[in-house]
């Protein structure tokens, strides 16, 4: 077996749940202000109401794009959290609906992994502000799931 | 009123949605660029470390890939209206045929397919190097309507531009 250090990295983090650690390698995601909230069972994503996050500064709202970029960010770090081994998703497909326009407050996202396969996995992801029953957007993605030595 | 299509010349068209892209906070922060307005809509997102979503493979964040599609399509429907309306994004969809690597700018087009009296129906494709696109989208635009724009949108849009001093 040759011993990756992104392998090890990836397995420590896995078996801490690290989702900390993995953002700070998603500059992205940091640029955006999304982060973790609450620990343990089932942990929900924020994406902080940054004034750079605005698409449309009439309402104001949050540009879709960001929404869209928080949801999948979301999902795949969810992925990573709860798949049974250490492996990276790598995105296949994104699609979203867009329920209502997005204010400039913090944003939530709720993810659901609806299908783990040995290679595939599917999630849903739902996100809103004030109340969870009034979602602003709906997303679904697909992912590879690969190990970082491939 | 709103003016038919026809009488906007290609640089009115040009300054107009570098106006309609500069106004948008998230873009203009990034420095997104309109570099093109036919025969289709082209933009640049010069590149930078902060469009990472894997900063140790060196790949680009899949989300920015579906934020510049958002903002083509969205501007690209701009362009086939008889009169500028606001037209919020319905849905989207991106595939990611290849990953984006660091490095490199990201250029992207995208088109109206078909405009209805209610729908604007979009395409929009993503790359780095010609011939090797990253992302495809398909997006779906509302068309709210010219009472549900701000009065002064189409006018903002296609002002003179101010002399330099």
């Amino acid at each position: 077996m040759t011993h990756d250090p992104r392998q090890a990295w990836l397995a420590e983090t896995h078996a801490h749940g690290d989702i900390a650690a993995w953002l700070d390698a998603i500059p992205y995601a940091r640029r955006l202000g999304i982060e973790p909230v609450g620990s343990g069972f089932a942990p929900l994503y924020r994406l902080a109401p940054k004034p750079e996050n605005i698409g449309n500064p009439l309402l104001p709202a949050l540009h879709g794009g960001v929404v869209a970029a928080f949801m999948e960010t979301a999902g795949l770090l969810e992925l990573m959290r709860v798949g049974e081994s250490p492996r990276l998703p790598k995105l296949i497909d994104f699609a979203i609906d867009y329920l209502r326009s997005a204010r400039v407050v913090p944003t939530l996202a709720r993810c659901e992994i609806t299908r783990e396969g040995r290679r595939l996995a599917n999630v849903s992801v739902v996100a809103w502000q004030e109340d969870e029953a009034r979602p602003v957007a709906r997303a679904r993605l697909h992912a590879l799931l690969v190990s970082p030595e491939g | 009123m709103g003016h038919a299509i026809e009488e906007r010349s290609e640089a009115q068209w040009r300054l107009a949605m570098t106006r309609f892209v500069g106004a948008v906070p998230h873009a203009r922060a990034l420095g997104l660029e309109v570099t093109a307005v036919s025969p289709r809509l082209r933009m640049r997102l010069p590149w930078q470390a902060d469009l990472l979503g894997d900063a140790r493979r060196g790949l680009v964040h899949g989300g920015v890939l579906t934020m510049l599609l958002d903002t083509l399509c969205g501007s690209a429907v701009l362009r086939e209206l008889p009169a500028p309306e606001v037209c919020p994004t319905l849905d989207l969809r991106v595939d990611h045929f290849r990953p984006g690597v660091a490095g490199q700018d990201l250029w992207g087009e995208a088109w109206v397919v078909r405009l209805s009296e209610a729908v604007a129906f979009t395409e929009g494709l993503i790359w780095q190097t010609p011939e090797r696109p990253l992302a495809r989208g398909i997006g779906n635009f509302a068309r709210l309507g010219a009472r549900n724009t701000p009065p002064g949108f189409a006018e903002a849009l296609f002002a003179d531009p101010e002399p330099t001093p």
